[in-house]
């Protein structure tokens, strides 16, 4: 039986075999499926309402017609594909296309099947078609995007992709598979597809814009990673774009493009725009770029500093505008020029003088050089300008140096020669050469070094060779040169060798003329010698001394003086020739006077010298001063005044002597006056007593007393006059005595008084020892010692006089030593030797015997000392001058 | 006028001393007259009569040059006695010496005692003058 689910599923066959019936005409008719029923005649029979509306029949009747009559033609292949399914054979799904009566084609799948009846007769066919027309349309726009897509990326190296949203079918290019790193056959599918898709955001990203666009039909483009097949990573953009089939989404397509190599080109080329800035910026130089019509498209910070200016100041505006050109329009036209020659494909530099920010001009090395790309066009202009203040600086010295050298080389006294080293040509002088060799520069070309110099020996002149071979340069030496007139003159010549651009070596020369240098070197040395002769020959010590008093120079005197040889005092100072005390005063003068500059004149000084001999000076130190007045030691002048300095202490001594005599005699005068005033004054006073006297007795009293007065002023005379002998004859001539042989005489003379007294003499003299004496003197002198002795004998003892004597100095001292009481000479000291004056209670003392002894030894030069102790005895000792 | 008690004269010329001896006795002023022939005798003595509490002589006549001590020596030690009242000193010199009047000026001003200097001879009128106690 035929039930509704056959005919649902197409069980046609079970449903068409059973019994016709009204209502399989009327099922038939509501088939969902385009069908239709044919008999053997190829009539219709029945058919579905889809089939009808199918192919647009709803306006033709069609049951019962033939299909020649509905589709106007039935071909030869289908009619072929009837006649088989009438005998049974099934054929596959065909396409057909059918234009319908408005000539429009559509496409159908069409499926022939025979049709059996109930037992199993075939009595006709079964027509099942789809109207698949739509379909068959985006197909064939498919496959058109396809071929597009593929003709593109094969250029773009972009892949594609689509999906078939019905079949859930996802297809990959060639290209997209090669991005993904599968091979060939591999076959995507929109799982395994996402999960190429870096983890994370690309993965979100892409999920979610599939989603979105599969959902809400939004089309997309994600930037994202994959994580390839071979596990690389590469960056691509996808999109995709959703395809609707009447409002109904059929599929997506998209793009697939790997945009890795142009992210790290990008990022490569950022590092170089990075690396080109910096050193763009950081350059010392002024750097711009222009293009080829001159307009600024670059500038660095170098040229923005500079001119105080802001970089969009000067971007786009043209390269003559700029504002720190000094400029009238010429030099703009000449900017132009510049940029113009340049776009051209010249390198063009020069100096120039720009603007700073403050408007101070600054001279600029300027340059302007194409830039060429890699098909040697050239495409922009590199603007450079470097400040060359200090180079500007230095060629302007240059220059005024230059000029004044060539002024000192016209002015200059000295003559200049230039000279080939090898020939000896001479390629130039200066105009002093020609004043004073008398050649003219008519000369040159002609003129050669041998010319003018006197030839010296040969190896003289390989001397010279040798010296500038080795050094460049020689001299300075004295040469003679040649004037044109023949005479010779002595030059001093240096000379530095300098090599030219052509390599040739060039010999500058100076020569000096010193003829008269010399000339004046000689009357230098006349007079230096005029004036060595004068300090020589003067009768003072002459010295100069350094700062560090070191002698700098002696005359012939200074050296007698010292002893030594120039050279042996030259360099020395005091402390080498005098004891540390002269030294250490003459050095403190030196510095007093080098320090005040005030010179020490005529000062009285004492030089001792190592060897202890003394020397007295007038010395004179005059400060020595340099041409800026500047001290630099002193000039020193000595007068030896040894002599004088002896004289006038002979002169001294001649005073003292002499104060000494005066004193002498005004304290004789004095004695003379006491001693006669006191004889006179008892006159006086007896004859006063006489003349009122009565008494006789009393009378013949003061006569006997007068005539004792007498007697006592005669005695007093004739002492005053034998003192007066010996004073007055100061001059008496000394002579040899021998003194023992004078000792004996007077023992001799002495024998009576000796012997009376019990006294012994020990005469300890040396035989043979002579004295100076006057030999009255020397008699009188033994006679009043010895005699004194023994007159002040100590009672207790035998009086006994040693006499001894010795060679002192310039002296010969007798020692008179006696036994005898002694003196207190604390007490009686002074007035021992002095006139009447008695020191024991003796009544022959009468005070004169010392004082003609010493006023004897006195007048022959010589003195008296006495030591004694009161009651041990006494000892004289009588020094005989042996010199005057 | 009373007699003085006691006079000393100092010098070693006898004649000297025997005038002066003789004036005095001729006018007779004093009572005793001690003579000494230098100063080292006469200070001796006096230096005695101090020490055993003896009047020593209330006018001296006293000589310069003397042997042994002379005049200023004598002094010296004199002004150093421990000598109760005034005592007259006659220095009596034919010395013109400007040195012997230098030192009486000296010891004049070095004692209280009455120190007088004078030029021999010397006559009755000095003498009377000069024979004061002090």
């Amino acid at each position: 039986m035929l039930n509704y689910t056959d005919i649902l599923v197409g069980n046609y066959d079970r449903m068409l075999r059973g019994t016709p019936t009204v209502t399989f005409d009327y099922l038939v008719k509501q088939l969902p499926t385009a069908t239709a029923f044919i008999n053997k005649k190829y009539e219709v029979v029945y058919v579905s309402d889809r089939w009808i509306n199918d192919f647009d029949f709803t306006r033709k009747e069609v049951i019962g017609r033939t299909l020649k009559d509905v589709f106007g033609e039935v071909t030869r292949e289908w009619e072929k594909v009837l006649k088989d399914c009438l005998k049974g054979i099934s054929h596959e799904v065909s396409l057909h296309q059918h234009t319908d009566e408005f000539g429009n084609h559509r496409w159908f799948e069409w499926t022939n099947t025979p049709w059996y009846d109930e037992k199993e007769n075939i009595i006709g066919v079964i027509l099942q078609t789809e109207d698949v027309t739509y379909r068959i349309r985006t197909e064939i726009q498919a496959k058109k995007l396809e071929n597009l897509l593929d003709s593109k990326s094969e250029i773009t190296n972009i892949g594609s992709w689509e999906y078939d949203v019905e079949r859930k079918h996802l297809t990959w290019c060639e290209i997209t598979k090669k991005l993904h790193e599968v091979v060939p056959t591999y076959e995507p599918n929109i799982d395994t597809a996402i999960n190429f898709y870096k983890e994370g955001y690309s993965r979100n990203a892409i999920a979610l814009a599939v989603d979105k666009a599969i959902q809400d039909g939004v089309p997309y483009e994600v930037n994202c990673q994959i994580i390839t097949a071979k596990g690389n990573e590469i960056t691509v953009i996808t999109t995709g774009k959703p395809i609707f089939k009447k409002g109904k989404l059929i599929g997506l397509i998209g793009t697939f493009r790997d945009i890795t190599p142009s992210l790290e080109h990008e990022k490569k080329a950022k590092r170089q725009e990075r690396h080109f800035k910096s050193i763009f910026n950081s350059s010392y130089q002024f750097t711009g770029i222009l293009d080829t019509q001159g307009t600024f498209l670059e500038i660095n910070e170098t040229a923005l500093t500079f001119s105080g200016l802001k970089e969009e100041d000067v971007i786009g505006k043209k390269f003559w505008d700029a504002y720190w050109w000094p400029i009238p329009d010429y030099v703009k036209d000449g900017l132009k020029q510049v940029v113009k020659t340049a776009a051209e494909g010249e390198f063009m530099r020069s100096e120039i003088v720009v603007l700073d920010k403050d408007k101070n001009p600054i001279p600029v090395d300027f340059s302007i050089k194409p830039i060429y790309d890699e098909n040697k066009k050239i495409f922009s202009l590199l603007a450079e300008g470097r400040m060359i203040k200090e180079m500007v600086a230095a060629r302007r010295k240059l220059k005024e140096s230059e000029q004044k050298f060539r002024a000192l080389y016209e002015l200059s006294p000295i003559s200049y020669i230039l000279s080939d080293f090898d020939t000896g040509e001479i390629l130039d002088f200066n105009t002093s050469f020609e004043q004073t060799t008398g050649y003219t520069r008519k000369s040159l070309g002609s003129l050669k070094v041998q010319d003018i110099l006197v030839t010296g020996s040969k190896t003289q002149l390989l001397r010279i060779r040798k010296e500038i071979e080795s050094n460049q340069a020689f001299g300075p030496e004295e040469q003679q040169y040649i004037k044109k007139d023949g005479t010779k003159f002595p030059v001093l010549v240096s000379g530095s060798l300098v090599g030219n651009k052509k390599g040739r070596k060039l010999l500058w020369s100076t020569a000096q003329d010193i003829s008269e240098s010399k000339q004046s070197e000689a009357r230098l040395r006349e007079e230096k010698k005029l004036l060595r002769t004068l300090i020589d020959n003067l009768p003072l010590n002459v010295f100069i001394k350094d700062l560090e008093s070191n002698k700098v120079l002696v005359n012939k005197a200074e050296l007698d003086y010292v002893g030594l040889k120039e050279e042996d005092v030259i360099g020395k100072n005091d402390y080498d020739f005098y004891d540390e005390e002269s030294a250490e005063i003459s050095r403190k003068e030196d510095l007093e006077v080098m320090r005040s500059r005030k010179p020490m004149l005529r000062k009285e000084t004492i030089s001792v010298k190592k060897d202890g001999s003394m020397t007295s000076f007038l010395t004179s130190k005059i400060p020595l001063m340099d041409e800026e007045k500047k001290v630099k030691g002193l000039i020193g002048i000595s007068l030896d005044i040894s002599d004088l300095k002896q004289k006038e202490e002979e002169l001294h001594d001649l005073i003292n002597v002499t104060s000494v005599q005066n004193k002498k005699l005004v304290n004789f005068a004095h004695i003379v006056s006491h001693n006669l005033r006191s004889h006179t004054a008892n006159f006086s006073m007896l004859l006063d007593f006489l003349v009122s006297e009565t008494d006789v007795e009393e009378k013949n009293r003061i006569i006997k007393m007068l005539m004792e007065a007498s007697d006592n002023l005669l005695e007093t005379l004739e002492n005053l006059n034998e003192v007066v002998a010996i004073s007055t004859n100061i001059n008496l001539d000394k002579k040899p005595v021998n003194l023992y042989e004078k000792i004996r005489a007077v023992e001799q003379n002495l024998t009576a008084y000796l012997k009376n007294n019990n006294a012994l003499i020990i005469n300890d003299v040396d035989e043979d020892l002579m004295i100076k004496a006057v030999p009255a003197y020397a008699e009188s002198i033994l006679m009043n010692f010895i005699t004194n002795a023994i007159k002040y004998k100590n009672p207790m003892r035998k009086p006994v006089v040693r006499l001894s004597a010795e060679r002192k100095d310039e002296y010969t001292v007798l020692s008179i030593k006696d036994n005898g009481l002694g003196i207190d000479l604390k007490e009686h000291g002074e007035k021992l030797f002095g006139m009447y004056k008695t020191f024991h209670k003796n009544p022959e003392a009468r005070g004169i015997g010392l004082y003609i002894t010493k006023n004897q030894v006195e007048a022959m030069n010589g003195k008296i000392t006495v030591e004694s102790a009161v009651g041990k005895g006494t000892t004289f000792k009588i020094f005989f001058n042996e010199q005057n | 006028m009373s007699k003085i008690k006691s006079v000393c004269i100092i010098d070693d010329d006898p004649i000297t001393v025997f005038g002066i001896k003789k004036m005095l006795s001729m006018l007779d002023l004093a009572e005793d007259i001690k003579t000494y022939v230098n100063g080292k005798e006469a200070i001796d003595d006096i230096s005695k009569m101090v020490d055993s509490g003896e009047t020593i002589p209330q006018v001296i006549f006293l000589d310069i040059n003397m042997p042994i001590m002379d005049g200023w020596q004598f002094l010296e030690k004199f002004l150093d006695l421990n000598v109760e009242g005034k005592v007259r000193i006659n220095i009596v010199t034919s010395s013109i010496d400007a040195y012997d009047r230098q030192q009486w000026e000296r010891f004049k001003g070095l004692t209280s005692h009455l120190i007088d200097f004078k030029n021999k001879p010397i006559r009755k009128n000095d003498i009377l003058e000069i024979t004061r106690v002090a």
